[in-house]
Protein backbone atom coordinates (compact mmCIF):
# COMPACT_ATOMS: atom_id res chain seq x y z
CA UNK A 1 0.00 0.00 0.00
CA UNK A 2 1.78 3.22 -0.84
CA UNK A 3 2.72 5.42 1.90
CA UNK A 4 1.73 9.37 2.68
CA UNK A 5 3.26 10.02 5.41
CA UNK A 6 6.20 8.68 7.05
CA UNK A 7 9.06 9.61 10.17
CA UNK A 8 12.02 8.29 10.59
CA UNK A 9 13.57 8.40 14.21
CA UNK A 10 11.80 12.00 14.24
CA UNK A 11 12.93 13.55 17.67
CA UNK A 12 11.65 17.07 18.47
CA UNK A 13 12.97 18.97 21.56
CA UNK A 14 11.45 22.63 21.66
CA UNK A 15 13.86 25.49 22.09
CA UNK A 16 14.79 26.92 25.77
CA UNK A 17 14.03 23.01 26.90
CA UNK A 18 16.74 21.18 28.14
CA UNK A 19 17.73 18.32 25.46
CA UNK A 20 16.87 15.35 27.94
CA UNK A 21 12.83 16.36 27.64
CA UNK A 22 11.89 15.33 24.18
CA UNK A 23 8.70 16.15 23.17
CA UNK A 24 9.22 13.51 20.82
CA UNK A 25 11.72 10.32 20.56
CA UNK A 26 12.75 8.42 17.72
CA UNK A 27 9.54 7.98 16.40
CA UNK A 28 9.23 6.07 13.15
CA UNK A 29 6.28 5.28 11.45
CA UNK A 30 4.28 4.93 8.19
CA UNK A 31 0.60 6.37 7.54
CA UNK A 32 -1.06 4.53 4.72
CA UNK A 33 -2.55 6.74 1.80
CA UNK A 34 -5.95 7.17 1.90
CA UNK A 35 -7.08 5.98 4.99
CA UNK A 36 -7.92 7.51 8.30
CA UNK A 37 -4.78 6.89 10.72
CA UNK A 38 -5.77 7.91 14.59
CA UNK A 39 -2.49 9.16 16.80
CA UNK A 40 -4.28 8.64 20.14
CA UNK A 41 -2.21 9.20 23.67
CA UNK A 42 -2.86 11.31 27.05
CA UNK A 43 -2.07 14.94 27.09
CA UNK A 44 1.96 16.06 26.55
CA UNK A 45 1.87 12.33 24.95
CA UNK A 46 3.66 14.55 21.53
CA UNK A 47 0.57 14.05 19.28
CA UNK A 48 0.01 18.15 18.61
CA UNK A 49 4.09 18.04 18.42
CA UNK A 50 3.92 15.45 15.80
CA UNK A 51 0.94 16.56 13.65
CA UNK A 52 2.57 20.38 13.71
CA UNK A 53 5.74 18.66 12.15
CA UNK A 54 4.27 16.67 9.51
CA UNK A 55 1.72 19.64 8.33
CA UNK A 56 5.11 22.19 7.95
CA UNK A 57 4.06 24.38 11.08
CA UNK A 58 7.09 23.14 13.21
CA UNK A 59 10.47 22.23 12.80
CA UNK A 60 11.74 19.15 13.59
CA UNK A 61 14.71 18.72 15.92
CA UNK A 62 16.32 15.52 14.58
CA UNK A 63 15.60 13.01 12.13
CA UNK A 64 13.32 13.07 9.19
CA UNK A 65 9.63 12.77 7.72
CA UNK A 66 8.11 13.48 4.75
CA UNK A 67 4.69 13.91 3.28
CA UNK A 68 3.35 12.36 -0.02
CA UNK A 69 7.12 11.78 -0.88
CA UNK A 70 8.62 15.68 0.47
CA UNK A 71 10.38 16.21 2.80
CA UNK A 72 9.23 18.45 5.76
CA UNK A 73 12.13 20.49 6.22
CA UNK A 74 13.30 21.07 2.61
CA UNK A 75 9.96 20.74 0.84
CA UNK A 76 7.57 22.32 2.50
CA UNK A 77 6.11 24.25 -0.81
CA UNK A 78 5.28 21.14 -2.63
CA UNK A 79 4.01 19.37 0.77
CA UNK A 80 1.40 22.78 1.36
CA UNK A 81 0.06 22.61 -2.09
CA UNK A 82 -1.36 19.40 -1.12
CA UNK A 83 -2.74 19.38 2.70
CA UNK A 84 -5.25 21.26 4.90
CA UNK A 85 -5.11 21.77 8.55
CA UNK A 86 -7.65 22.26 11.34
CA UNK A 87 -5.54 23.27 14.46
CA UNK A 88 -6.20 22.23 17.83
CA UNK A 89 -8.10 25.20 19.62
CA UNK A 90 -8.50 26.89 16.18
CA UNK A 91 -11.22 29.17 16.01
CA UNK A 92 -12.97 30.30 12.64
CA UNK A 93 -12.90 34.27 12.43
CA UNK A 94 -15.96 35.42 14.77
CA UNK A 95 -17.30 38.20 11.81
CA UNK A 96 -17.31 36.40 8.88
CA UNK A 97 -20.46 33.77 8.92
CA UNK A 98 -20.62 30.32 8.45
CA UNK A 99 -20.30 30.27 4.27
CA UNK A 100 -18.18 32.79 4.43
CA UNK A 101 -15.55 30.70 6.61
CA UNK A 102 -15.95 27.65 3.99
CA UNK A 103 -15.92 30.03 0.70
CA UNK A 104 -12.97 32.33 1.66
CA UNK A 105 -11.35 29.29 2.77
CA UNK A 106 -11.04 27.77 -0.59
CA UNK A 107 -10.61 31.18 -2.26
CA UNK A 108 -7.42 31.66 -0.42
CA UNK A 109 -6.21 28.06 -1.37
CA UNK A 110 -6.50 29.72 -4.94
CA UNK A 111 -9.96 27.65 -5.95
CA UNK A 112 -11.82 29.16 -8.51
CA UNK A 113 -14.84 31.52 -7.26
CA UNK A 114 -17.69 28.57 -8.66
CA UNK A 115 -16.07 25.54 -7.68
CA UNK A 116 -15.63 27.20 -4.29
CA UNK A 117 -19.40 27.61 -4.16
CA UNK A 118 -20.31 24.61 -5.35
CA UNK A 119 -17.95 22.73 -2.72
CA UNK A 120 -19.08 25.08 0.22
CA UNK A 121 -22.90 23.99 -0.46
CA UNK A 122 -22.11 20.42 -0.26
CA UNK A 123 -19.45 20.73 2.54
CA UNK A 124 -22.05 22.50 4.61
CA UNK A 125 -25.28 20.31 3.46
CA UNK A 126 -22.81 17.06 4.55
CA UNK A 127 -22.15 18.57 8.22
CA UNK A 128 -26.07 19.57 7.84
CA UNK A 129 -24.63 23.64 8.63
CA UNK A 130 -26.67 25.07 5.91
CA UNK A 131 -29.47 26.01 8.11
CA UNK A 132 -26.82 28.44 9.38
CA UNK A 133 -24.62 29.41 6.83
CA UNK A 134 -25.91 32.97 7.15
CA UNK A 135 -25.10 32.99 10.92
CA UNK A 136 -21.93 34.88 11.93
CA UNK A 137 -19.35 32.64 13.94
CA UNK A 138 -19.17 34.88 17.11
CA UNK A 139 -23.14 33.37 17.65
CA UNK A 140 -22.10 29.99 17.31
CA UNK A 141 -21.98 27.60 19.79
CA UNK A 142 -18.33 26.03 20.29
CA UNK A 143 -19.19 22.66 18.57
CA UNK A 144 -20.71 24.32 15.82
CA UNK A 145 -17.52 26.30 15.33
CA UNK A 146 -15.76 23.21 15.35
CA UNK A 147 -17.63 21.77 13.06
CA UNK A 148 -17.53 24.89 10.26
CA UNK A 149 -13.74 24.34 10.92
CA UNK A 150 -14.08 20.53 9.44
CA UNK A 151 -16.54 21.88 6.66
CA UNK A 152 -13.75 23.92 5.82
CA UNK A 153 -10.73 21.33 5.51
CA UNK A 154 -12.76 18.67 4.05
CA UNK A 155 -14.32 20.85 1.38
CA UNK A 156 -10.83 21.86 0.19
CA UNK A 157 -9.08 19.49 -2.37
CA UNK A 158 -6.01 18.76 -0.50
CA UNK A 159 -4.90 15.67 -0.18
CA UNK A 160 -3.84 14.75 2.92
CA UNK A 161 -6.04 16.33 5.95
CA UNK A 162 -4.34 16.85 9.38
CA UNK A 163 -6.96 17.07 12.15
CA UNK A 164 -5.91 17.56 15.68
CA UNK A 165 -8.93 16.82 18.14
CA UNK A 166 -11.29 17.95 15.41
CA UNK A 167 -14.66 16.84 17.75
CA UNK A 168 -13.65 17.99 21.46
CA UNK A 169 -16.56 19.83 22.27
CA UNK A 170 -18.84 18.34 19.82
CA UNK A 171 -22.64 16.32 20.94
CA UNK A 172 -22.52 12.89 20.00
CA UNK A 173 -24.94 14.06 17.17
CA UNK A 174 -22.59 15.89 15.31
CA UNK A 175 -19.64 13.92 16.64
CA UNK A 176 -21.36 11.06 13.97
CA UNK A 177 -21.71 14.03 11.41
CA UNK A 178 -18.37 14.86 11.01
CA UNK A 179 -17.16 11.26 11.60
CA UNK A 180 -19.48 10.82 8.09
CA UNK A 181 -17.95 13.17 6.36
CA UNK A 182 -14.14 12.23 7.18
CA UNK A 183 -15.39 8.77 6.01
CA UNK A 184 -16.57 10.37 3.37
CA UNK A 185 -13.20 11.82 2.25
CA UNK A 186 -11.56 8.92 2.81
CA UNK A 187 -13.58 7.45 0.16
CA UNK A 188 -12.13 10.12 -2.03
CA UNK A 189 -8.71 8.08 -1.39
CA UNK A 190 -7.84 11.42 1.11
CA UNK A 191 -5.43 10.72 3.75
CA UNK A 192 -6.61 11.71 7.46
CA UNK A 193 -4.36 12.34 10.29
CA UNK A 194 -6.42 12.50 13.06
CA UNK A 195 -5.42 13.06 16.37
CA UNK A 196 -8.27 12.66 19.67
CA UNK A 197 -8.57 11.76 23.27
CA UNK A 198 -11.80 9.75 22.45
CA UNK A 199 -10.82 6.39 21.73
CA UNK A 200 -14.66 5.56 20.61
CA UNK A 201 -13.66 7.95 17.59
CA UNK A 202 -9.94 6.54 16.67
CA UNK A 203 -11.64 3.21 16.75
CA UNK A 204 -14.66 4.02 14.48
CA UNK A 205 -12.83 5.76 12.19
CA UNK A 206 -9.07 4.57 12.01
CA UNK A 207 -7.73 2.22 9.61
CA UNK A 208 -4.33 2.25 11.49
CA UNK A 209 -3.80 3.31 14.83
CA UNK A 210 -0.73 5.07 16.94
CA UNK A 211 -0.21 5.01 20.60
CA UNK A 212 2.01 7.92 21.92
CA UNK A 213 2.79 8.19 25.53
CA UNK A 214 5.43 10.89 26.88
CA UNK A 215 6.95 11.32 23.16
CA UNK A 216 7.38 7.78 21.88
CA UNK A 217 5.15 5.39 20.00
CA UNK A 218 4.35 2.73 21.94
CA UNK A 219 1.88 0.89 19.82
CA UNK A 220 1.08 0.97 15.94
CA UNK A 221 -1.06 -1.01 13.89
CA UNK A 222 -4.86 -2.08 13.11
CA UNK A 223 -7.24 -2.13 15.48
CA UNK A 224 -7.09 -6.07 15.49
CA UNK A 225 -3.33 -5.66 15.43
CA UNK A 226 -3.76 -3.77 18.56
CA UNK A 227 -5.47 -6.42 19.88
CA UNK A 228 -3.35 -9.13 19.13
CA UNK A 229 -0.26 -7.25 20.71
CA UNK A 230 -1.93 -7.22 24.25
CA UNK A 231 -1.64 -9.99 26.86
CA UNK A 232 -4.91 -10.52 27.61
CA UNK A 233 -7.06 -9.52 23.92
CA UNK A 234 -10.78 -10.58 25.64
CA UNK A 235 -12.58 -9.00 28.47
CA UNK A 236 -15.00 -10.60 30.88
CA UNK A 237 -17.13 -9.02 33.15
CA UNK A 238 -18.84 -10.85 35.84
CA UNK A 239 -21.56 -9.76 37.87
CA UNK A 240 -22.14 -10.35 41.80
CA UNK A 241 -19.28 -12.04 44.27
CA UNK A 242 -17.36 -14.74 42.57
CA UNK A 243 -14.21 -15.79 44.66
CA UNK A 244 -11.83 -13.89 43.59
CA UNK A 245 -8.66 -16.29 43.30
CA UNK A 246 -10.57 -18.44 41.19
CA UNK A 247 -10.72 -15.36 39.16
CA UNK A 248 -6.69 -14.76 39.29
CA UNK A 249 -5.99 -18.29 37.71
CA UNK A 250 -7.44 -16.74 34.53
CA UNK A 251 -5.97 -13.78 33.99
CA UNK A 252 -5.60 -10.28 34.94
CA UNK A 253 -8.50 -8.70 37.07
CA UNK A 254 -9.62 -5.75 38.66
CA UNK A 255 -12.80 -5.14 41.25
CA UNK A 256 -16.01 -3.19 39.03
CA UNK A 257 -19.10 -1.58 40.72
CA UNK A 258 -20.68 -5.03 41.09
CA UNK A 259 -18.14 -7.38 40.37
CA UNK A 260 -15.30 -7.92 38.21
CA UNK A 261 -13.58 -7.41 35.23
CA UNK A 262 -10.99 -10.14 33.75
CA UNK A 263 -8.69 -9.69 30.98
CA UNK A 264 -7.87 -13.29 29.90
CA UNK A 265 -6.64 -14.68 26.63
CA UNK A 266 -9.47 -16.58 24.46
CA UNK A 267 -9.25 -20.03 25.96
CA UNK A 268 -9.47 -19.05 29.54
CA UNK A 269 -12.13 -16.33 28.71
CA UNK A 270 -14.53 -18.77 27.13
CA UNK A 271 -13.76 -20.83 30.11
CA UNK A 272 -14.72 -18.45 32.92
CA UNK A 273 -17.74 -17.24 30.75
CA UNK A 274 -18.83 -20.86 30.81
CA UNK A 275 -18.56 -21.46 34.38
CA UNK A 276 -19.64 -18.24 35.83
CA UNK A 277 -22.83 -18.88 33.40
CA UNK A 278 -23.20 -22.27 34.86
CA UNK A 279 -23.09 -20.54 38.90
CA UNK A 280 -25.83 -18.19 37.07
CA UNK A 281 -23.96 -14.86 37.11
CA UNK A 282 -25.00 -12.13 34.53
CA UNK A 283 -21.62 -12.10 32.08
CA UNK A 284 -20.60 -10.66 29.11
CA UNK A 285 -17.41 -11.34 27.30
CA UNK A 286 -15.59 -9.71 23.88
CA UNK A 287 -12.79 -8.67 22.83
CA UNK A 288 -10.86 -5.52 24.72
CA UNK A 289 -11.79 -2.35 23.88
CA UNK A 290 -9.15 0.52 22.81
CA UNK A 291 -9.84 1.84 26.27
CA UNK A 292 -8.15 -1.77 27.70
CA UNK A 293 -5.57 -1.91 25.31
CA UNK A 294 -4.41 1.99 26.21
CA UNK A 295 -4.97 0.56 30.34
CA UNK A 296 -2.62 -2.67 29.29
CA UNK A 297 0.12 -0.56 28.00
CA UNK A 298 0.02 2.70 29.65
CA UNK A 299 -0.67 1.96 32.79
CA UNK A 300 -3.20 4.72 32.95
CA UNK A 301 -6.48 5.64 31.87
CA UNK A 302 -6.31 8.36 28.49
CA UNK A 303 -8.48 10.76 31.20
CA UNK A 304 -5.49 10.45 33.62
CA UNK A 305 -3.17 14.07 33.06
CA UNK A 306 0.20 13.49 31.18
CA UNK A 307 3.22 15.32 32.13
CA UNK A 308 3.43 18.25 28.92
CA UNK A 309 6.75 18.51 27.34
CA UNK A 310 7.42 22.47 28.04
CA UNK A 311 6.59 23.84 24.49
CA UNK A 312 7.73 27.68 23.57
CA UNK A 313 4.98 28.97 21.91
CA UNK B 1 0.44 28.35 -6.93
CA UNK B 2 0.14 30.39 -10.49
CA UNK B 3 0.05 34.17 -10.73
CA UNK B 4 -3.52 34.29 -10.91
CA UNK B 5 -3.64 32.41 -7.63
CA UNK B 6 -1.65 34.20 -5.90
CA UNK B 7 -3.86 37.15 -6.68
CA UNK B 8 -7.19 35.65 -6.06
CA UNK B 9 -5.36 34.17 -2.49
CA UNK B 10 -4.22 38.08 -1.62
CA UNK B 11 -7.41 39.46 -2.65
CA UNK B 12 -9.50 37.05 -0.71
CA UNK B 13 -7.29 38.07 2.57
CA UNK B 14 -8.35 41.96 1.93
CA UNK B 15 -11.92 41.21 2.00
CA UNK B 16 -11.62 38.87 5.14
CA UNK B 17 -9.58 40.89 7.09
CA UNK B 18 -10.68 44.38 5.70
CA UNK B 19 -13.86 44.43 3.67
CA UNK B 20 -16.26 41.97 5.81
CA UNK B 21 -15.11 43.29 9.33
CA UNK B 22 -16.38 47.07 8.34
CA UNK B 23 -19.06 45.64 7.04
CA UNK B 24 -19.85 44.19 10.55
CA UNK B 25 -19.00 46.89 12.10
CA UNK B 26 -17.82 50.16 10.63
CA UNK B 27 -15.97 51.78 13.65
CA UNK B 28 -13.23 50.20 12.51
CA UNK B 29 -13.18 52.64 9.82
CA UNK B 30 -12.72 55.41 13.05
CA UNK B 31 -9.89 53.88 14.28
CA UNK B 32 -7.08 55.11 12.33
CA UNK B 33 -8.17 58.57 11.65
CA UNK B 34 -8.54 59.28 15.11
CA UNK B 35 -4.89 59.47 15.71
CA UNK B 36 -3.68 61.42 13.10
CA UNK B 37 -6.83 63.51 13.00
CA UNK B 38 -6.01 64.63 16.91
CA UNK B 39 -2.42 65.53 16.01
CA UNK B 40 -3.95 67.61 13.24
CA UNK B 41 -5.99 69.24 15.51
CA UNK B 42 -3.22 70.13 18.27
CA UNK B 43 -0.96 71.09 15.84
CA UNK B 44 -3.81 73.60 14.27
CA UNK B 45 -5.23 75.25 17.52
CA UNK B 46 -1.45 76.30 19.16
CA UNK B 47 0.04 77.28 15.77
CA UNK B 48 -3.33 79.10 15.08
CA UNK B 49 -3.03 77.39 11.52
CA UNK B 50 0.25 78.22 10.72
CA UNK B 51 1.28 74.84 10.86
CA UNK B 52 -1.25 73.19 9.72
CA UNK B 53 1.08 71.73 6.75
CA UNK B 54 3.02 70.07 8.69
CA UNK B 55 0.03 68.62 10.41
CA UNK B 56 -1.16 67.46 7.13
CA UNK B 57 2.20 65.81 6.01
CA UNK B 58 3.01 64.26 9.30
CA UNK B 59 -0.48 62.53 9.51
CA UNK B 60 -0.03 61.01 6.20
CA UNK B 61 2.80 59.28 7.35
CA UNK B 62 1.28 58.48 10.82
CA UNK B 63 -1.57 56.93 8.80
CA UNK B 64 0.81 54.68 6.94
CA UNK B 65 2.45 53.74 10.17
CA UNK B 66 -1.00 53.04 12.14
CA UNK B 67 -1.09 50.38 9.02
CA UNK B 68 1.74 48.43 10.18
CA UNK B 69 0.59 49.12 14.06
CA UNK B 70 -2.87 47.57 12.84
CA UNK B 71 -1.25 44.71 11.33
CA UNK B 72 0.90 43.81 14.09
CA UNK B 73 -1.72 43.35 16.56
CA UNK B 74 -4.04 41.24 13.76
CA UNK B 75 -1.39 39.06 12.46
CA UNK B 76 -0.66 38.10 16.44
CA UNK B 77 -3.99 37.65 17.25
CA UNK B 78 -4.27 35.47 14.24
CA UNK B 79 -1.66 33.70 15.06
CA UNK B 80 -2.22 32.85 18.91
CA UNK B 81 -5.83 33.19 19.34
CA UNK B 82 -7.36 31.56 16.39
CA UNK B 83 -4.39 29.52 15.29
CA UNK B 84 -5.52 31.36 11.58
CA UNK B 85 -1.73 31.33 10.64
CA UNK B 86 -1.10 27.93 10.97
CA UNK B 87 -4.18 27.19 8.73
CA UNK B 88 -2.66 28.96 6.19
CA UNK B 89 0.93 27.71 6.65
CA UNK B 90 -0.62 24.52 6.37
CA UNK B 91 -2.13 25.25 2.90
CA UNK B 92 -0.67 26.66 -0.82
CA UNK B 93 -0.51 30.34 0.45
CA UNK B 94 2.90 31.53 0.79
CA UNK B 95 4.05 33.83 3.49
CA UNK B 96 4.36 37.02 1.26
CA UNK B 97 0.93 36.93 0.08
CA UNK B 98 -0.08 36.20 3.34
CA UNK B 99 1.71 39.15 4.75
CA UNK B 100 0.44 41.60 1.88
CA UNK B 101 -2.70 40.40 1.38
CA UNK B 102 -3.52 41.57 5.71
CA UNK B 103 -1.44 44.68 4.94
CA UNK B 104 -3.56 45.45 2.14
CA UNK B 105 -6.17 44.93 3.94
CA UNK B 106 -5.03 47.52 6.90
CA UNK B 107 -4.95 49.84 3.96
CA UNK B 108 -8.66 49.95 3.52
CA UNK B 109 -8.81 51.11 7.14
CA UNK B 110 -6.95 53.83 6.40
CA UNK B 111 -8.56 54.94 3.42
CA UNK B 112 -10.84 57.36 5.10
CA UNK B 113 -8.01 59.43 7.05
CA UNK B 114 -6.14 59.27 4.09
CA UNK B 115 -8.87 60.73 1.86
CA UNK B 116 -9.21 63.53 4.58
CA UNK B 117 -5.41 64.22 4.21
CA UNK B 118 -5.55 64.29 0.35
CA UNK B 119 -8.44 66.96 0.31
CA UNK B 120 -6.65 69.22 3.01
CA UNK B 121 -3.06 68.69 0.48
CA UNK B 122 -5.10 69.32 -2.66
CA UNK B 123 -7.35 72.19 -0.95
CA UNK B 124 -3.82 74.08 0.53
CA UNK B 125 -2.83 74.02 -2.87
CA UNK B 126 0.28 71.52 -2.25
CA UNK B 127 -0.51 68.80 -5.52
CA UNK B 128 2.04 69.63 -8.18
CA UNK B 129 2.94 66.52 -10.01
CA UNK B 130 6.36 66.43 -8.34
CA UNK B 131 4.80 66.35 -4.83
CA UNK B 132 2.55 63.67 -5.47
CA UNK B 133 4.93 61.31 -6.51
CA UNK B 134 7.10 62.28 -3.89
CA UNK B 135 4.49 61.35 -1.24
CA UNK B 136 3.34 58.23 -3.07
CA UNK B 137 7.41 56.90 -3.33
CA UNK B 138 7.62 57.77 0.66
CA UNK B 139 4.11 56.55 1.96
CA UNK B 140 4.60 53.52 -0.76
CA UNK B 141 8.20 52.90 1.36
CA UNK B 142 6.71 53.98 4.99
CA UNK B 143 4.02 51.39 4.24
CA UNK B 144 6.50 48.70 2.89
CA UNK B 145 8.63 48.71 6.15
CA UNK B 146 6.38 49.24 8.62
CA UNK B 147 4.50 46.10 7.18
CA UNK B 148 8.07 44.09 7.04
CA UNK B 149 8.79 45.13 10.86
CA UNK B 150 5.32 44.47 11.75
CA UNK B 151 5.25 40.77 10.39
CA UNK B 152 8.65 40.18 12.23
CA UNK B 153 7.63 41.25 15.43
CA UNK B 154 4.42 39.38 15.63
CA UNK B 155 6.08 36.04 14.88
CA UNK B 156 7.88 36.70 18.15
CA UNK B 157 5.20 37.79 20.39
CA UNK B 158 3.23 35.43 22.24
CA UNK B 159 0.10 36.97 23.49
CA UNK B 160 -1.48 39.63 21.51
CA UNK B 161 -1.14 41.71 25.38
CA UNK B 162 2.07 42.14 23.66
CA UNK B 163 1.46 44.19 20.82
CA UNK B 164 -0.46 46.32 23.05
CA UNK B 165 2.33 47.48 25.16
CA UNK B 166 4.55 47.80 22.18
CA UNK B 167 2.39 49.81 19.78
CA UNK B 168 2.94 52.72 21.45
CA UNK B 169 6.35 52.70 21.75
CA UNK B 170 6.36 51.87 18.15
CA UNK B 171 3.93 54.91 17.54
CA UNK B 172 6.43 57.33 19.63
CA UNK B 173 9.87 56.25 18.31
CA UNK B 174 8.93 56.16 14.77
CA UNK B 175 6.45 59.44 14.87
CA UNK B 176 6.19 61.52 17.68
CA UNK B 177 9.97 61.85 18.25
CA UNK B 178 11.17 61.79 14.60
CA UNK B 179 10.36 65.39 13.08
CA UNK B 180 7.07 63.95 11.19
CA UNK B 181 5.08 66.69 12.51
CA UNK B 182 7.69 69.61 12.83
CA UNK B 183 11.03 70.64 11.27
CA UNK B 184 14.23 68.93 11.97
CA UNK B 185 15.55 72.19 12.89
CA UNK B 186 12.99 72.62 15.68
CA UNK B 187 15.22 69.94 17.00
CA UNK B 188 18.35 70.12 18.96
CA UNK B 189 21.66 69.09 17.88
CA UNK B 190 21.94 65.90 19.71
CA UNK B 191 18.55 65.14 19.20
CA UNK B 192 18.79 65.99 15.18
CA UNK B 193 21.49 62.87 15.46
CA UNK B 194 18.96 61.08 17.05
CA UNK B 195 16.26 61.56 14.62
CA UNK B 196 18.20 60.05 11.71
CA UNK B 197 17.94 56.71 12.89
CA UNK B 198 14.25 56.71 12.54
CA UNK B 199 13.58 55.88 8.36
CA UNK B 200 10.43 58.06 9.28
CA UNK B 201 12.75 61.09 9.41
CA UNK B 202 13.85 60.59 5.87
CA UNK B 203 10.37 59.79 4.57
CA UNK B 204 9.17 63.39 6.60
CA UNK B 205 11.81 65.44 5.35
CA UNK B 206 11.23 64.52 1.70
CA UNK B 207 7.47 65.14 1.65
CA UNK B 208 8.34 68.24 3.55
CA UNK B 209 10.54 69.07 0.81
CA UNK B 210 8.36 68.28 -2.05
CA UNK B 211 5.60 71.22 -0.71
CA UNK B 212 7.85 73.77 -0.15
CA UNK B 213 7.76 73.62 3.51
CA UNK B 214 11.98 72.95 4.22
CA UNK B 215 13.91 73.71 1.57
CA UNK B 216 15.65 70.61 0.43
CA UNK B 217 18.77 69.94 -1.81
CA UNK B 218 18.70 67.52 -4.77
CA UNK B 219 21.98 66.04 -2.92
CA UNK B 220 19.84 65.70 0.69
CA UNK B 221 17.00 64.32 -1.17
CA UNK B 222 18.85 61.68 -3.07
CA UNK B 223 20.39 60.77 0.44
CA UNK B 224 16.40 60.82 1.79
CA UNK B 225 15.53 58.52 -0.68
CA UNK B 226 18.65 56.08 -0.20
CA UNK B 227 18.51 55.16 3.01
CA UNK B 228 14.88 55.00 3.25
CA UNK B 229 14.82 52.31 0.33
CA UNK B 230 17.70 51.22 2.48
CA UNK B 231 15.73 50.83 5.55
CA UNK B 232 13.11 49.11 3.67
CA UNK B 233 15.47 46.69 1.85
CA UNK B 234 16.92 46.02 5.57
CA UNK B 235 13.37 45.57 6.85
CA UNK B 236 12.59 42.93 4.32
CA UNK B 237 15.76 41.21 4.33
CA UNK B 238 15.09 40.84 8.66
CA UNK B 239 11.28 39.44 7.64
CA UNK B 240 12.75 37.00 4.69
CA UNK B 241 15.26 35.42 6.94
CA UNK B 242 14.11 36.28 10.81
CA UNK B 243 10.10 35.91 11.00
CA UNK B 244 8.87 32.68 12.03
CA UNK B 245 6.30 31.08 9.86
CA UNK B 246 7.67 27.80 10.70
CA UNK B 247 7.83 28.05 14.67
CA UNK B 248 11.12 26.91 15.72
Amino acid sequence: MPVALRADHLRKVYPGTSSGTAALEDLTLEVPSGRVYGVIGRNGAGKTTFLRIVATQLALTSGSASVLGHDVATQERAIRARIACVPQEARPLYFLNVEEVVYLYLKLRGMDPVESRRRTRDALDQLTLTEFRKRTVARLSGGLRRRVLCAMVLASDAEVLFLDEPTTGLDPIARRQVWESIRRATREQRTILLTTHYLDEAEALSARLALFERGRLVLDGTPEDLRGRVRYPYRVTIQGSYPREELDSFGKVSAIEGGFLVFAREPEARELARMALERGHRVSMGPVSLEDIFLDVVGKSIEDEGTPPEVEA
Amino acid sequence: MSERNRLRSLLTLVQINGLIPIRTQPLYLINLVASPLSFLFFIWIISRGSDLAYGVMGGMVLTMLGVGTGLQSDLTHYRHDMKFQDIVVSSPVEAPIYVAGLAFSELVYSLPALAVFVVLFVYYGYATLTSVVVLAGALLLVWSFATAFAFTLSTYFKDVRETWMFSPIFSLVLTVLPPVYYPIGYLPGWAQVAARLSPTTYAAELVQGAVGLQPLSFSTATIDWVVLIAFTVALFLIAAFKARWKDP
